[in-house]
């Protein structure tokens, strides 16, 4: 009985999350430079016609997409990743996976191997982040302490802002080097409908990765013993966090750059309305993120004026300072909890 | 006596190289209860954790007639319940959620919970007397009742062989006696436990046999009274002990360190 209440309100959290992405989609079709009412959006998005059809079907759709995906596999990751590590900060920025895959990226337009829409792109994004949340799994993995997170994630993030820098520092030309520096800070400006399907089949991927091994990261609250002999086989769990993180960041940079604390936050919102079951709050987690990231490109279109404030630079002035209330908020548990 | 479940023949176990156990031996048969009690680093943990299939050993360990490394990992979580000590709850779920974490292995991954996992886990929660703690959130609770939970989700897996590492840590003295009594309980009505234990007068009173472990090697393995003996207590825990007779057999006390 009790669990049928506990399943009566995650399906409203999650409907009311679904209402929620799909009115912030319709409002980020009508906000621009061209403001459009809701129904003028709606009829140029359904028959393309005029400059309204344009506008909403080749300028705003694209980026409202890349948002929502970009945004749902940005909850996902943090949340399949926090329950990996059975810790609620673990979060792709944290140790620079999304600069590792900018790394990626960037060294293989830096060096005209491929063109910015060019499949490869995506690959070498994806595997960027793999080192790097690899290399964090492979640290910090079996005792996924709070102070051996952080450390290994401060390791981390800084070798791939090495591995950015001796890019730029490289890169032939000029030109090159201002647009890693633009792609570090992340946007979804000027991205078509090519960049969506670019990225869509490592989004996909990602959350079919990631969303089979939720029952596992439930069983990981016992500790990985405890896991291992209810049959969960902990390495291949770790395995999969690990791809299914780096093809859905990887991705993610390759056609939007560097956005990161979504996946910090994102789960973080709805953990509490899910009991802290780390199976449950993957879902209502990555539809938070959806929400968030369209939320946060709507409010730089507000923002910016003469010059575009970037997408990336938003998510992390809100991200940091919410990382750091947490890691106050959140110390007697973590603490408490031991190594 | 019917054939023992799990068996252990010459089970080394070396972590970073280092023998932890040496040469093990030991049998799990249906009914028995089973205390394995040794001094602080004496390879205790080890050696269930390598029962438990969740390290590597040389050495034979086998259930029934298979060798436990050859199951598959759902099939090997049926069979043995294992309970690590420390009775860590990573998230602060509800004290219900983490028991019914035991029906792990029996559930279909799409599928609700059926009626014979929430009956299992209703069972598990009243034998450990935490029916009422179902509802409230395991960060709330006391030491003692997280054992209590802890030892609830081992229980909710039904699995006829339970390992389990320091139960009776962190209980007061009644409740040490209800996991005892639990324990005998599960043994009786046809399941094996192996436990370890620290406290010897309990080790005394409930266990068909003790094995006593001392620098990675199975010293004794026998009934209670002469596995407990005053003169292998001085030699293995160092400590002089004298036994007590307390109405239900003879009881070690420990007097002082030697």
């Amino acid at each position: 009985m009790r669990a049928n209440i506990g399943k009566t309100n995650q399906i409203g959290l999650n409907s009311g999350l679904i209402a929620l992405v799909l009115a912030l989609a319709v409002l980020s079709l009508m906000v621009g430079p061209a403001g459009l009412s809701p129904r003028a959006a709606l009829v140029a998005l359904w028959d393309g016609e005029g400059v309204a059809g344009i506008i909403v079907r080749e300028l705003r759709l694209p980026r409202t997409l890349l948002a929502g995906l970009i945004g749902a596999t940005l909850g996902l990751s943090g949340a399949a990743l926090q329950g990996l590590l059975r810790n609620p900060l673990a979060e792709p920025a944290l140790f620079g996976a999304p600069q590792a895959a900018a790394a990626g990226a960037s060294l293989v337009i830096a060096f005209g191997l491929a063109g910015a829409t060019s499949l490869a792109v995506p690959f070498a994004g994806v595997a960027g982040a793999l080192v790097s949340i690899g290399g964090l799994v492979a640290i910090a993995g079996r005792r996924a302490s709070l102070t051996l997170t952080l450390l290994a994630g401060l390791a981390l993030a800084s070798f791939a802002g090495a591995a950015t820098a001796l890019v730029l520092n490289l890169a032939p030309n000029p030109f090159i080097a201002l647009e890693i520096a633009f792609w570090l800070l992340g946007s979804l400006q000027d991205r078509s409908i090519e960049h969506v399907l670019l990225a869509a089949p490592f989004f996909a991927l990602s959350w079919i990765v990631l969303a089979w091994h939720g029952r596992a990261y439930r069983a990981l609250t016992l500790g990985e013993d405890a896991a291992a002999s209810l049959g969960v086989d902990v390495d291949r769990t770790r395995l999969a966090v690990v791809v299914g993180v780096a093809l859905g960041v990887g991705a993610a940079v390759a056609v939007a750059g560097a956005i990161g604390f979504v996946g910090l936050v994102a789960p973080h919102l709805v953990r509490r309305a899910v009991g802290y079951d780390p199976a449950r709050v993957l879902l209502p987690g990555a539809l938070t993120g959806a929400a968030l990231l369209i939320a946060a490109d709507i409010a730089v279109r507000f923002a910016s004026g003469a010059v575009e404030i970037k997408l990336g630079v938003v998510t992390a002035l809100i991200g940091v300072p919410f990382f750091i209330a947490m890691i106050f908020s959140e110390r007697r548990m973590l603490e408490g909890a031991p190594s | 006596m019917s054939a023992p479940l799990l068996v252990a023949r010459d089970v080394t176990v070396r972590l970073g190289g280092r023998p932890i156990v040496t040469a093990a031996n030991l049998a799990l048969g249906p009914g028995e209860l089973v205390v394995l009690v040794g001094p602080n680093g004496a390879g205790k943990t080890t050696l269930m954790r390598a029962l438990a299939g969740l390290l590597a050993a040389d050495g034979d360990i086998t259930l029934g007639d298979r060798p436990i490394a050859a199951l598959a990992p759902r099939e090997r979580a049926w069979a043995i319940a294992y309970l690590p000590q420390g009775h860590v709850f990573h998230w602060p779920m509800r004290a219900d959620a983490i028991v019914a974490l035991g029906r792990h292995p029996h559930a279909d991954p799409l599928a609700a919970p059926s009626e014979q996992d929430r009956i299992a886990v209703a069972q598990a929660l009243e034998a450990t007397g935490a029916t009422t703690l179902g509802p409230r959130l395991v960060s709330t609770l006391s030491g003692g009742e997280r054992a209590r939970i802890a030892l609830a989700r081992a229980l909710a897996t039904q699995a006829p062989i339970l390992l389990a590492d320091e139960p009776t840590a962190a209980l007061d003295p009644r409740h040490q006696l209800v996991v005892m009594e639990l324990l005998r309980a599960t043994a009786r009505s046809g399941g094996s436990v192996l436990a370890i234990l620290h406290d010897l007068a309990l080790a005394a009173r409930f266990a068909d046999r003790v094995i006593v472990m001392c620098d990675g090697a199975l010293i004794v393995d026998a009934p209670p009274a002469d596995a407990l003996a005053p003169a292998r207590l001085a030699e293995t825990f160092g400590i002089e002990a004298v036994m007590v007779e307390t109405g239900d057999g003879l009881v070690p006390l420990a007097r002082r360190p030697i």
